[in-house]
């Protein structure tokens, strides 16, 4: 699969890499156009770190090329990327300012301009009064935003992250992404990967799906949705959460039940007016009826076959990190 | 467009990030508890060690020095020890006991074997003067020698008066041989103060060396180990290069650990510097103890300083390597051992330059990368060493840091994106293949 992106600027070209006898990326090829959000979705174990920690230098592939704007990846300054790791950490006894200060005097900022640009960042996350403690007397959260203007204050042209909304609540997933399309808009491409298909649909205009070290399929969301030739219908009826009877219309299945809304798939062909005249044919009054595209979740089981988050055959072996405890950063 | 990537091809002065881990690691290092506390606790150590002369005298004063007194006739030999403890017995500082033989050769065994403090063997010349000869045993300073000196004249000037020969008064012939230890250095006349400050800088640069690598070392694994382990490491290895990361660490603790060295050495020199001055306020004006710094020169605190840095430079980067494939504290005990037990057969080797003498097998040590640090400065300390030996064992210690850091620089890169693995020798190579 390789599904051609303009303009293009970084191109992951035909990528292996090998740990012992265990395949972790077996010709991995996809391309992320600058200044958009893109996601990078597979199951754990997909070959979604490796690649990342490739395209920053950390890894060497052992076959394959990695191109910005034509230029290798491994010419380039390590200050063109901003890497937010899915394992993070601080110096627990380090006061917050001071460590923003030192990863961002690793790129190269002046200390001056990290002081100042960090006590920024600290009052667009509303955490100012933060940066003069000690890592370990934050919270979890707290500690995710500091790691992520960790990983932005060096003002990277490519921000590379793993998983960044994990293990936040919904108010600190709103400011997360918020400031991603903050950053967008000053022309940065943002790369994440995430289990979270709902915040893939909101934020990338772009994606590509990995599975097994390869990518089974890529492109402009919207494109993809479209291609799948599927349409879905979102619907809700008084006192009938359960719409037993939708198995009863020939091309129609629930996808996702719930107590608000129920999620219906429609094979190609079947009009979604079929839903709504069946619907009305049984007395039931509708309280909600929505035609939408197929969902990324739906394209995903597609392709790879189950859930995001359910592992890849894979896993355990593939990537150095599958092996990881995950404990928090303190 | 496919081809096999070789190291980075990126170009990342090596400097700018060094010096800025560097600092971390020293800032946190020196400002943090345990670095406090353990310069305290080897402050009050060395300047236990450097008072040590002075407490040695105090329990000398219980005991009683036992002087060998052979004279080639009975009237000799009972004049000899009635002058000598008459003067010796004079300064108040050590209990004398004079046992006359017969056998010179037998007293003089008795002195080599620590039997005996020293043999005192009495001749009559055939013109008529006095001939003596001290086989000192290593209690014998060099006040006991000034005063025997004194005594053997007395001897002479009483005999005179008894004997009266023809040809008048002849100065004592005096002989001074030391029965037992090394090398004075160099055929020089013993000088037993110069050799017994030429232990003690010996010892106290080895051990401070010794002490140097195997804790400082181990701050280093425990470092990366704890960057491991906080997962900070996720974000330092893409802000910087393992060979950045490897020797800002490395300069950081080591410049921390140089700190506490001097730290730990100002005060111990200056300790040593008023040995004397404190010898007489505890033991009484009569009392002198001769500087341990008398063997102290600049070429051999250079020589400290070129052994410290390239020893301490070796072994960061092993534990550094072993370091980096660890995921648990609880596993640094694992890499301890087999590097501590490196460090102390080379320390070993040093403690035997010092009071065994130099065999061929210290000789060969004192070359070996990992045990020269200690050897070559023991040996320095208190024997003969010619500079291409000194040449030979930097050279090597040199180009044997230069392969480690290679190699350790793979691992550690490798290492680090690891965990969980169990460290053994099979996961270390396969890591330096991996990195």
């Amino acid at each position: 699969m390789r599904a051609i992106l303009r303009p293009v600027s970084l191109v992951i070209d035909r990528l292996y890499k090998h740990f012992g006898p265990t395949v972790a990326l077996d010709g991995l090829t996809f391309e992320v156009p600058s200044g958009q959000v893109f996601g990078f979705l597979g199951a754990n174990g997909a070959g979604k770190t490796t690649t990342m920690r490739i395209v920053l230098g950390v890894l060497h592939a052992d076959r394959g090329v990695i191109t910005w704007d034509g230029v290798d990846s491994r010419s380039l300054p390590r200050s063109t990327w901003g890497y937010l790791p899915e394992e993070r950490g601080l110096y627990p006894r380090m006061v917050v300012v001071d460590q923003l200060v030192y990863f961002a005097s690793l790129y190269g900022v002046p200390p001056d301009t990290a002081r100042r640009e960090a006590r920024h960042w600290l009052a667009r996350f509303r955490i100012p009064e933060l940066g003069d403690r000690r890592a370990e007397e934050l919270s979890k959260g707290n500690q995710q935003k500091i790691q992520l203007i960790a990983s932005i204050l060096h003002d990277p042209i490519v921000l590379l992250m793993d998983e960044p909304f994990t293990g936040l609540d919904p108010v600190n997933v709103a400011l997360l992404r918020e400031a991603f399309l903050e950053l967008r808009d000053q022309g940065k491409t943002l790369i994440f990967s995430t289990h979270q298909m709902e915040t893939v649909e909101a934020m990338c205009e772009s994606i590509t799906i990995v599975d097994r070290g390869r990518a089974v399929i890529g492109g402009p969301l919207r494109e993809l949705r479209r291609a799948v030739g599927r349409q879905m219908v979102k619907l809700a009826v008084e006192g009938d959460h359960r719409l037993a009877w939708i198995g009863e219309i020939p091309g129609a299945r629930i996808l996702r039940p719930g107590i608000d809304r129920t999620e219906i798939e429609l094979d190609p062909g079947v009009e979604p007016d079929v839903v709504l005249a069946a619907a009305i044919a049984r007395g039931a009054r509708v309280t909600h009826f929505e035609v939408a595209e197929a969902s990324l979740e739906q394209i995903f089981i597609d392709h790879v076959g189950r859930p995001a988050d359910e592992e890849s055959h894979l896993a355990a072996d593939t990537e150095p990190v599958a092996t990881a405890t995950k404990e928090p950063a303190a | 467009m496919t081809s096999r990537p070789g190291p980075a091809g990126r170009h990342e002065p090596v400097f700018p990030n060094v010096r800025t881990i560097a600092r971390r690691e020293y800032v946190e290092l020196v400002g943090g508890r345990l670095f406090k506390i353990s310069t305290l606790i080897l402050v009050s150590l060395v300047l236990f060690v450097a008072m040590l002369p002075i407490a040695v005298r105090l329990f000398q004063r219980e005991q009683v020095t036992q002087i060998a007194v052979v004279a080639s006739d009975q009237a000799l030999a009972d004049r000899t020890i009635g002058v000598v403890r008459e003067l010796l017995g004079q300064s108040g500082d050590r209990k004398f006991e004079f046992i006359p033989m017969l056998d010179r050769d037998g007293a003089i065994a008795d002195v080599s074997d620590r039997r005996l403090d020293a043999a005192l063997i009495a001749t009559r010349k055939p013109g008529g003067g006095l001939g003596f000869e001290f086989q000192l045993g290593e209690t014998m300073g060099q006040t006991e020698i000034q005063q025997l000196s004194l005594a053997v004249f007395g001897v002479a000037v009483l005999d005179y008066t008894v004997q009266n020969p023809g040809a008048g008064f002849q100065l004592p012939d005096v002989k001074v041989d030391r029965a037992t230890g090394g090398s004075g250095g160099g055929g020089a006349p013993f000088d037993p103060a110069r050799f017994a400050s030429r232990m003690i800088v010996g010892a106290v640069f080895g051990f401070l060396i010794f002490l140097s690598i195997v804790i400082y070392g181990m701050w280093v694994a425990q470092g990366v180990v704890a960057e491991k382990m906080s997962r900070v490491m996720e974000l330092l290895i893409s802000a910087a290069s393992a060979r950045q990361l490897v020797l800002g660490k490395m300069i950081g603790i080591g410049l921390a650990g140089a700190t506490q060295t001097v730290l730990v050495l100002v005060p111990a020199l200056a300790a040593l510097a008023i040995e004397d001055v404190l010898a007489k306020l505890i033991l009484g004006q009569s009392v002198g103890i001769a500087s341990s710094l008398t063997a102290l020169s600049p070429g051999l605190l250079l020589a400290f300083a070129v052994y410290y840095l390239l020893g301490f430079m070796l072994y960061a980067l092993v534990y550094a390597a072993a370091g980096s494939l660890l995921s648990r504290a609880e596993d640094l005990q694992i890499i301890a051992l087999p590097l501590s037990i490196i460090a102390i057969v080379g320390y070993g080797q040093g403690i035997l330059a010092l009071t065994g003498g130099i065999t061929g097998f210290i000789r060969f040590a004192s070359y070996v990368p990992f045990w020269s640090p200690f050897v070559m400065i023991t040996r320095l300390a208190v024997g003969r060493v010619d500079p291409w030996e000194i040449a030979v064992s930097v050279l090597l210690l040199m180009a044997t840091i230069v392969v480690v850091g290679v190699v350790a620089i793979r691992i550690y890169a490798a290492g680090v994106l690891l965990y969980g693995q169990r460290p053994g020798l099979r996961a270390y190579v396969a890591a330096a293949r991996r990195g």
